[in-house]
């Protein structure tokens, strides 16, 4: 089986006049389909930075990024968006909804806006999705008027609306309390096992690398230590 | 189209802020139809006035030159004298009249025998341009007869028409004779049959009538025309239909610009100014739609990011934002135009005590289509740089921020 996620020797520099700041050493990362993993690190360690490259946002100075068997370091930037919205899903620490539509119209957008609309299917699914993540009675709703851990859960039906192959999820509790954060957790643990859906967290807390079933460690700018298997706390 | 939608909710996110930018749309296109209004008003205005007690085309015939003829050995030059003492004249005019009846341009026509002569009342001699109409075509070219002041406008056999000036002058008035004396120095006595006040001074002071039949004798012109005057139904359309009279006839057309050659640049100035001040107003709507638009670009940075993020295309994003500028331009030229033949309807109501227009508007002459198409346009390529400054957002640093 193709590994959904193959970074290679990623390296990243970036120039400031001429001081150059080397945030990425020779990274070398690969994600199995399936697996929820937590990418850790402190801050300034890179992890944000790798994130970015791996959700094609970033270009990396050097080495290739292979995403479910298409190498995509070196795609247009138009190519790269199209594979953005295709491929990936993304949930950041705040949930950048679109706040004049509603839940169900912020989950159809990433198909809608290529496609030219909500069709009646987009619309059938994101309702679905929105009731999968529990929202069920949200579904038109201006996102406004949603709690902060509803919207990080319309940000992850969202993620999810396209079919992605990999979930990117930059400290998705970062913004939330605990009780939220824990819901969210579990939504994306939940989605994890059910679909097979392959996540990578990025996040500094402890708490959270717990409960995925592998982590990686930045330091520095380069990958601490070798692969581990994590038991997952539940 | 999804982009449509987007840009229309956006716009309606903040009801009041899209309220107030299309108010300063539709102020703008106001301002654009009423200076459009006015200038063209005051143009057909003065235009009227112009034209009212004159021909829009006068037909002559062409203006003899003296010729030099050169000789064989180049030694000797021959002049071809031209005649002073036979009147100019067109001799042939039947074909000319029935042409310009034949034209739908046209709306009336007066063939006169134009000439200089003197009246002699006593020891008073004043000096009378002549013009000799048909008595059925009084009222061609200046509404004489409804301008009599006492007597009437029937010419007959030995009538004549004077101003009121020149009635003054002379001590005349209707009923009386007066004698008749033509450059040529033939005496008539002719009767005062009415006398008329126009307002000019010049028509008033200088300018008698007489009937083509008593002016043939006069003027030693049996048969002939000096002249073809013609009132058009679009006084605008002169130097067209000049042109092709010209060409028709072989006569030399002269449009009433060509007379009032001082008039049309007073004309061509006021429209200058007129365009100045419409691009400024144009412009400043344009700014304010660029203006508006950019900042709601910089306040949307996060969500344009993230639509970035998750793929959503460039054109995609430029697209709501051009969208939202045709939105508003086209609202705000609507209700500007709206508004500005409603402004300009109420002013043309307004009169002086004499029945006066206090302000010329012409509220037809707006330029509707053409500022809605212009504010509508120029919307759309105001709001491209907003657009391309939002399509061309890092979506990795829109999200950080």
């Amino acid at each position: 089986m193709n590994d959904v996620l193959e970074a290679r020797a990623i390296g990243m520099t970036f120039r400031n006049g001429d001081d150059f700041t080397e945030v990425l050493k020779n990274v070398d990362v690969t994600l199995q389909p399936g697996e929820l993993a937590a990418l850790l690190g402190a801050s300034g360690s890179g992890k944000s930075t790798f994130l970015s490259i791996a959700g094609l946002l970033l270009r990396p100075t050097t080495g290739a990024i292979t995403i479910a068997g298409q190498r995509v370091d070196q795609l247009s930037d138009a190519e790269r968006a199209e594979f953005r919205n295709t491929r990936l899903g993304f949930i950041f620490q705040f949930h950048h909804l679109l706040p004049d539509f509603t839940a169900t119209e912020n989950v159809a957008f990433p198909a809608a806006a290529p496609a030219g609309g909500i069709t009646p299917a987009m619309r059938k699914r994101a309702r679905e999705l929105l009731a999968r993540v529990g929202l069920s009675d949200r579904l038109d709703f201006l996102v406004t008027r949603l709690s902060g851990g509803q919207k990080q859960r319309v940000a992850i039906a969202r993620a999810l609306m396209n079919k992605p192959e990999l979930i990117l999820a930059d400290e998705p509790t970062g913004s939330l309390d605990r009780v939220a954060a824990e819901q969210v957790l579990d939504l994306m643990r939940e989605v994890n096992r059910e679909d097979k859906a392959t996540f990578l967290i990025c996040t500094h807390d402890e708490q959270v690398a717990a409960r995925c079933t592998r982590r990686i460690t930045l330091k520095d700018g380069r990958v601490e230590g070798a692969w581990e298997e994590h038991p997952v706390v539940t | 189209m999804f982009a449509l939608t987007v840009a229309r909710r956006y716009l309606f996110s903040n009801p009041a802020q899209t309220a107030l930018l299309i108010a300063g749309v539709a102020l703008g296109v106001t301002a654009f139809v009423f200076i459009t209004a006015l200038i063209e008003g005051l143009a057909i205005r003065l235009t009227d006035d112009v034209t009212a007690n004159s021909a829009h085309i006068s037909l002559e015939p062409e203006t003899r030159v003296a010729r030099v003829l050169p000789s064989p050995d180049a030694e000797l030059a021959s002049v071809a004298i031209v005649s002073t003492f036979q009147r100019r004249q067109i001799r042939s005019w039947e074909p000319a009249v029935a042409l310009l009846r034949s034209q739908p341009s046209v709306a009336a026509i007066s063939p006169q025998i134009s000439g200089s002569a003197f009246l002699v009342k006593g020891e008073a001699v004043a000096p009378v341009a002549v013009t000799a109409i048909d008595p059925a075509y009084l009222d061609a070219i200046s509404p004489i007869s409804t301008e009599i002041t006492s007597g009437n406008s029937s010419l007959g056999a030995d009538g004549i028409l004077i101003g009121v000036r020149l009635a003054e002058n002379l001590g005349l008035s209707s009923g009386q004779p007066v004698l008749f004396r033509t450059d040529r120095g033939i005496d008539r006595l002719l009767t005062v049959r009415g006398v008329f006040r126009t307002g000019l001074q010049t028509l008033d002071e200088k300018v008698a009538y007489l009937s083509l039949q008593t002016a043939r004798p006069l003027f030693l012109l049996p048969e002939g025309l000096t002249n073809i005057e013609v009132k058009l139904e679009d006084p605008g359309r002169a130097r067209d239909v000049a042109a092709f009279l010209h060409e028709a006839t072989g006569l030399r057309a002269t449009p009433w610009q060509e007379k009032n050659a001082s008039l049309e640049g007073a004309l061509t100035a006021q429209a200058r100014t007129g365009t100045l001040i419409q691009m400024f107003s144009l412009i400043s709507v344009l700014v304010g739609i660029a203006s508006a638009l950019s900042l709601s670009a910089n306040r949307r940075r996060g969500e344009i990011g993230i639509m970035r993020a998750f793929g959503v295309s460039s054109t995609f994003i430029a697209a709501v934002f051009v969208l939202q500028g045709l939105l508003i331009g086209m609202v705000g030229a609507g209700i500007g135009c709206v508004s500005g033949f409603a402004l300009c309807s109420w002013l043309a109501t307004l009169t002086n005590a004499e029945g006066i227009m206090l302000l010329p508007v012409a509220p037809s002459e707006g330029g509707y289509v053409a500022v809605f198409l212009l504010t509508t346009l120029g919307a759309v390529l105001a709001s491209v740089i907003p657009a391309r400054s939002a399509a061309r957002l890092d979506p990795l640093e829109a999200i950080q921020q």
